[in-house]
């Protein structure tokens, strides 16, 4: 596509990145097709294609309105446009740019700012959000409707594993809400690297990846985030970490895209590319040692799996948690629309609760076509999202495995 | 190739009837006369126009002069291996290939191979201006410009002389076989999906109110699986063939005398044929029937209408009934304005189509 | 921006304050579904053909036939333009909003109304995606036949109005041949159903004339189209040949062996190589040309013909073939090959998508004058080629923001839909006129012809309200366009003053 880029902007690394993305779109439009807020709403304007033009025209120099932004934070980031996309635009950047610029000139008005502000305050701090958490869940009734449903009771964890004595050792990026709304996760993913002979490090200065402040145009404060998440992780790397495990996988994603965020950043650019280098998925661990897994005792076995847009679009992870899983005897019910966003992403179901429902009765519809006993998913947004309205239990899928 | 090039002649012969206002009758083998409305108008003969003028085998496509029998048509396609996928028929051995076009009527073949309109690739045509003009082509897949060819297929030769046409010709199959089949008039569609979801080449299904005959055409393995899957009899492959052509000219015992209208009638799938009338022949795996009898014209359209479906007086004229069933007002305003656009003084084939219609 | 000028002054006489209209179809439609401010009508100004760009005056998102109908009558009666959009897929510029007119987006149109496997037929609403309904017939072992390489995004409102063709038509046929009917409302707002459940209706073929009428006749608001069931079995192939022109020998030994493939489609070196790139299908990334053939029917059948085939292929010099070993690999195969357009967003900036048909056995000629026609300007093509029926899918390589080069390949544009008439083919298969290619539909019609055109537009739309300047040219156009290009001496239309 043909591209006048402005002078703000043109000379600049952003600048030449969104240039770049721009001219691979031919506007064909195939990411109509997989867009869950085109699909829904069937403007222009809240498809990809149609957001390109919009983050174009800022780009080359229009101002920018409240009618872009809005367009803007319809979109899930989701990703599905990129799978979809034969000329291999990268959506996701050319989004997260368009939103920063957006966001420094359009201020945000009155509730909708302070929500965002107190997400971004909040979310990221779990020893904060825990207490909120608590005291949400004692004052359950008093709480205001669309927060109301976020508040899930407390599901018991099992026991950490004792400390071990494995050479071989992994860090988890424990993550920041996580923890409070289903503490059974973190212990159950260590207990299985435990159990095949790898030792989890613990490091509890690390919570949030940064994809919060990321995804609601604030870069800056992301940056400062990851860069002190580098830090704390670097005497572990050079200790000999083998990997960092993310069992979130929308964190995964974020953690993944370290090295491009700080790749102008001389003083990180080197550490990041490391991190993002030994950044992985459960799965992709786990599926080295499929022979040593079996379903948890107490597991269903009819499961249909969630994957989510940051494990199948970011990661480009799709099918493989649903192909171990078959594998070790589970039997994974057919999901159609796979592909399309359940309406969790990240903060999406707070900020944009009405579109979120939709997409999430849709999924949910898809999920039980098969008619599953439970589903899994790999990531704590979708679950808690989903969870919300299933009749039946969502739960991460590495709880229902066993090593055997 | 054969033939001779009649087209400057017939365009004359249209645009001095267009000064004089003279109506005119187009005619070829007069195969058809009795279909549509009555006409009256000088005979315009286009059977002297008449010719192969390109046929290649490997493109698929063959071209020829409106006024050239469609036996002629046939017999050169036969002789490459290929045929005509909607089997147009040939009532008392006749027919002309712009009077196939123009009618728009195809054999028992039409719900698997095709329609005739679903073959015409491109024409030429004379308006009522008595211009000489050529629309489509003779490539297989054509977008430039309105779709005349295809709104003149069936259009009773009342927009224009249709002189010249391009087809697209298939390869005919390797084999064929008709089993008669116990079955009941009501099983036609059921039968009929299940042998074509099983991949059964089926490429006629008829029934005569006692038994179902179902042809089937393909490759010898998929018509040798086709034998061994249905329960039936094989016919003998001449006495199917005549079967078959029987049904395809009119020439079977149903379709005898002239006492009776002969009516059409056009049916969603899956509706019941049986409903309509005592004495019936299913075609189209019930989705043409054809009847005979004296039923009740506007209750027959009702009913046939309510359902999706069309009757058409085929044969047989009563007073005060039109050949075709009346169409919504928005349809007839727009056929009008098509006639005018095409016919301005309204001298082709006046009547034939919609009386209404020819209003100018 | 085109050389040309998009639309002419006799295609820019609504002059009209459309204030009135906007005041009115606020209260018609859904708050969102008025769209007047510039940054949101940039969205819509052009569509699949992105080189080509204009703002509408206004952009309507019904969400009922209801307010179609009376969007269309306040148009009507204030003489204001309509252009009907659906997925904005078109290559052709169909969707190409008028100035002083309403786009009337249909993406809220995407219900599906009813799959009826019984009797092998889906109702659905004109903004719904042509893959959609293969989707939902899927469970019932049904699927709808035309696949245009779009087909993902593609809305079947769309494909009627521009008859879209695609893979599978040489044996399936076109959008044509698999809508049994359309709702259609008209510019005056009078709602109609054209065509019937039943294989024919009475009266003139109006069904097939709106297939491919690119929106000028009247808007379509719902699709009735016929399901055909799963082949048994499919197997596909692909086989590799050092040029081009083996295929091309190749494809015609197949029909004059009796095979109609299910799908025969060609791609050059350079497709091939951008296709790849994409999907990964394992494609023969070192042949001049491969051929991806379809073959469908029951076991016997398809082991028959695949025998044959083989031989064939062999016989004319394909150098490689490689049967797909598993469904995975037969969708591979053809994903490449659906997604070879945009994927060539991988090797060039721009593109801009040629459509001619051809009788095949001009193929060698034509494709040795296209790469000639393409050097003279510097240029590159790619080509892609529906090989079973003549469909010629060149894609000129160019990059917009390289002053001069959005001209040039408009010129080897025209230069090659020109060839395409002159060797008896036609400017368009399957992506229909548009704004794309008006001008060289004068070199294939003469001026009878399109005053004929003009006429069947007129008994549709008397006032010229439906996507005015596409499609036809006016013969003032044509006698411009003629004066540009003067071949031989010779002037088309001759009988008309110059401009």
């Amino acid at each position: 596509m043909q591209t006048h880029l402005a002078d703000f902007i043109k000379d600049s690394a952003a600048g030449q990145e969104a240039d770049a993305i721009l001219r691979k779109c031919t506007h064909c439009g195939f990411c109509l097709a997989n867009c869950p807020t085109y699909r829904l709403l069937g403007d222009e304007l809240d498809s990809p294609r149609g957001r390109i033009y919009q983050i174009k025209q800022v780009l080359e120099g229009e101002a920018p309105t409240e009618s872009i932004q809005l367009h803007l934070d319809r979109c899930l980031t989701c990703r599905a446009c990129e799978t979809t996309c034969p000329s291999g635009v990268e959506y996701g950047r050319l989004a997260d740019l368009g939103r920063e610029i957006v966001e420094e000139q359009v201020p945000r008005r009155g509730l909708q700012r302070w929500v965002r502000t107190g997400l971004r305050t909040v979310l990221p701090r779990p020893r904060l959000f825990g207490t909120l958490l608590t005291m949400g869940r004692l004052t359950r009734p008093l709480v205001p409707g669309p927060l109301r449903k976020k508040i899930r009771p407390r599901r018991p964890a099992p026991a950490w594993p004792s400390p071990s004595t494995h050479s071989r050792f992994v860090l988890m990026l424990e993550g920041c809400v996580q923890p409070a709304l289903e503490p059974p996760i973190n212990p159950q993913t260590a207990r299985l690297m435990d159990e095949l002979g790898i030792a989890v490090k613990r490091t509890t200065e690390v919570s949030c990846c940064g994809a919060i402040d990321q995804h609601l145009g604030a870069s800056e404060a992301a940056k400062a985030r990851i860069r002190s998440n580098i830090d704390a992780w670097w005497p572990h790397i050079e200790a000999g970490a083998e990997a960092i495990v993310v069992n979130a996988s929308g964190c995964g994603a974020q953690v993944k895209d370290y090295g491009h965020l700080l790749a102008d950043d001389p003083d990180y650019a080197e550490k990041a590319a490391r991190v993002t280098a030994l950044a992985i998925d459960p799965i992709e661990l786990l599926e080295r040692h499929a022979d040593q897994l079996a379903p948890a005792d107490d597991a269903p076995r009819r499961v249909a799996f969630q994957t989510p847009c940051t494990l199948q679009h970011a990661q480009k992870l799709n099918g493989r948690v649903d192909a171990l899983m078959a594998r070790i005897g589970f039997d994974m019910t057919p999901v159609p629309d796979a592909h399309i966003c359940c309406g969790s992403a990240g903060t999406y179901s707070v900020l944009q609760p009405k579109m979120a429902e939709q997409l999430r009765t849709q999924k949910l519809e898809n999920l039980n076509t098969g008619e599953p006993q439970v589903i899994a998913t790999a990531n704590i947004g979708c679950l808690t999202h989903l969870d919300e309205a299933s009749e039946i239990p969502v739960r991460h899928w590495l709880e229902l495995i066993k090593v055997a | 190739m054969t033939g001779t090039d009649q087209s400057e002649a017939l365009r004359e012969r249209v645009a001095d009837a267009a000064e004089q206002g003279e109506a005119l009758s187009i005619t070829g083998s007069g195969s058809k006369h009795f279909y549509g409305n009555p006409v009256q108008g000088s005979a315009l003969d286009i059977r002297a126009h008449r010719g192969i003028i390109s046929y290649e085998p490997t493109e698929l496509v063959l071209t020829a002069r409106a006024g050239t029998p469609i036996v002629e048509i046939e017999e050169a396609l036969t002789a490459e291996g290929q045929r005509l996928a909607f089997e147009p028929p040939q009532f008392n051995g006749g027919g002309t290939l712009g009077g196939v076009v123009a009618a728009g009527l195809a054999g028992p073949r039409r719900p698997y191979g095709g329609a005739v309109r679903d073959m015409v690739l491109g024409l030429r045509l004379i308006n009522g201006r008595g211009e000489l003009m050529r629309f489509g082509g003779e490539v297989m897949k054509n977008v430039a410009g309105y779709d005349v060819a295809r709104l003149n297929t069936g259009a009773l030769g009342t927009l224009g002389v249709i002189t010249e046409v391009s087809l697209k010709v298939l390869p005919a199959p390797a084999a064929r076989v008709t089993l008669e089949v116990e079955a009941d008039p009501t099983q036609c569609h059921d039968l009929s999906e299940q042998w074509l979801r099983n991949g059964r080449p089926l490429s006629g299904m008829i029934h005569d109110g006692e038994r179902l005959y179902a042809r089937f055409e393909g490759t010898t393995s998929a018509v040798d699986d086709a034998v061994a899957a249905i329960d039936g009899k094989a016919l003998e492959p001449a006495a199917a063939d005549a079967f078959w052509q029987s049904i395809r000219d009119q020439r079977h015992a149903f379709f005898a005398g002239d006492e009776e209208p002969l009516w059409r009638i056009s049916l969603p799938p899956a509706s019941d044929p049986t409903v309509y009338g005592e004495r019936f022949l299913i075609d189209w795996s019930g989705q043409q029937l054809w009847l005979r009898g004296h039923p009740e014209p506007h209750n027959l359209r009702a009913r046939a209408a309510a359902e999706g479906g069309s009757a058409t007086l085929f044969r047989g004229r009563i007073d005060g009934v039109d050949a075709f069933p009346p169409l919504d007002a928005v349809q007839a305003r727009l056929h009008r304005n098509i006639k005018k656009a095409f016919d301005p003084h309204g001298i082709l084939n006046p009547g034939r189509l919609y009386p209404d219609a020819e209003v100018s | 921006m085109p050389a040309h000028a998009l639309f002419r002054d006799e295609d820019l006489r609504f002059d009209v304050d459309v204030d009135p209209l906007i005041d009115a179809l606020r209260q018609v439609l859904p708050e969102e579904g008025l769209i007047v401010h510039e940054a949101g009508l940039r969205a819509y100004e052009c569509d699949g053909l992105a080189p080509y760009k204009q703002l509408p005056r206004l952009v309507v998102v019904p969400e009922t036939i209801e307010q179609v109908q009376t969007v269309l009558r306040l148009c009507h009666e204030a003489g204001v333009p309509v252009v009907t959009r659906g997925s904005g897929t078109s290559l052709s510029g169909g969707s190409l909003p008028h100035p002083q007119g309403v786009l009337l987006a249909m993406g809220k149109f995407n219900r599906i109304r009813e799959i009826d496997h019984h009797r092998r037929i889906a109702r659905v609403e004109p903004g719904v995606r042509n893959l959609a309904i293969t989707e939902a017939a899927a469970p019932y072992g049904l699927y709808y036949a035309p696949d245009p390489s779009s087909q993902i995004a593609c809305s079947i409102g769309g494909n009627v109005g521009e008859n879209a063709g695609g893979v599978h038509c040489l044996k399936y046929g076109l959008t044509v041949h698999n809508v049994l009917a359309v709702k259609v409302i008209t510019m005056e707002g009078e709602l109609t159903t054209i065509g019937s459940e039943s294989l024919d209706s009475p009266g003139l073929d109006l069904l097939a004339l709106m297939h491919g009428s690119e929106g000028m006749l009247g808007v379509i608001v719902e699709v009735t189209v016929k399901l055909l069931p799963n082949p048994l079995t499919k197997q596909v192939l692909m086989a590799s040949f050092a040029d081009v022109e083996s295929g091309g020998h190749a494809v015609a030994g197949l029909i004059a062996r009796g095979i109609i493939p299910g799908g025969l489609e060609m791609m050059d070196g350079a497709a091939i190589q951008a296709a790849e790139d994409f999907v990964q299908a394992g494609y023969d990334t070192d042949a001049a040309a491969i051929l991806i053939c379809e073959l469908d029917g029951s076991e016997a059948e398809v082991a028959d013909q695949l025998k044959a085939v083989d031989e064939c292929l062999r016989d004319h010099g394909a150098t490689r073939i490689q049967v797909a070993a598993d469904d995975e690999e037969k969708a591979r195969f053809w994903a490449g090959r659906k997604a070879a357009f945009p994927a060539v967003g991988r090797i060039s900036p721009d593109y801009y998508c040629m459509d001619g048909t051809i009788p095949r056995k001009q193929l060698a000629y034509v494709l040795r004058r296209i790469s000639e026609i393409s050097a003279a300007e510097a240029l590159e093509t790619v080509n892609v080629f529906h090989a079973g029926d003549g469909n010629l899918h060149p894609l000129i390589l160019f990059d917009g923001n390289q002053p001069g080069q959005l001209e040039a390949a408009e010129r080897v544009g025209s230069a090659i839909l020109q060839l395409c008439v002159e060797v008896g083919g036609t400017v368009t298969g399957e992506h229909g006129v548009g704004v794309e290619k008006i001008n060289e539909m004068c070199v294939q019609f003469a001026g009878a012809e399109i005053e004929q055109f003009h006429g069947i537009k007129a008994a549709f739309d008397e006032k010229g309200l439906l996507n005015p300047g596409k499609a036809i040219p006016t013969l003032n156009r044509c006698a411009e366009f003629g004066r540009l290009h003067v071949h031989n001496g010779e002037l088309p239309h001759p009988e008309l003053e110059r401009l």
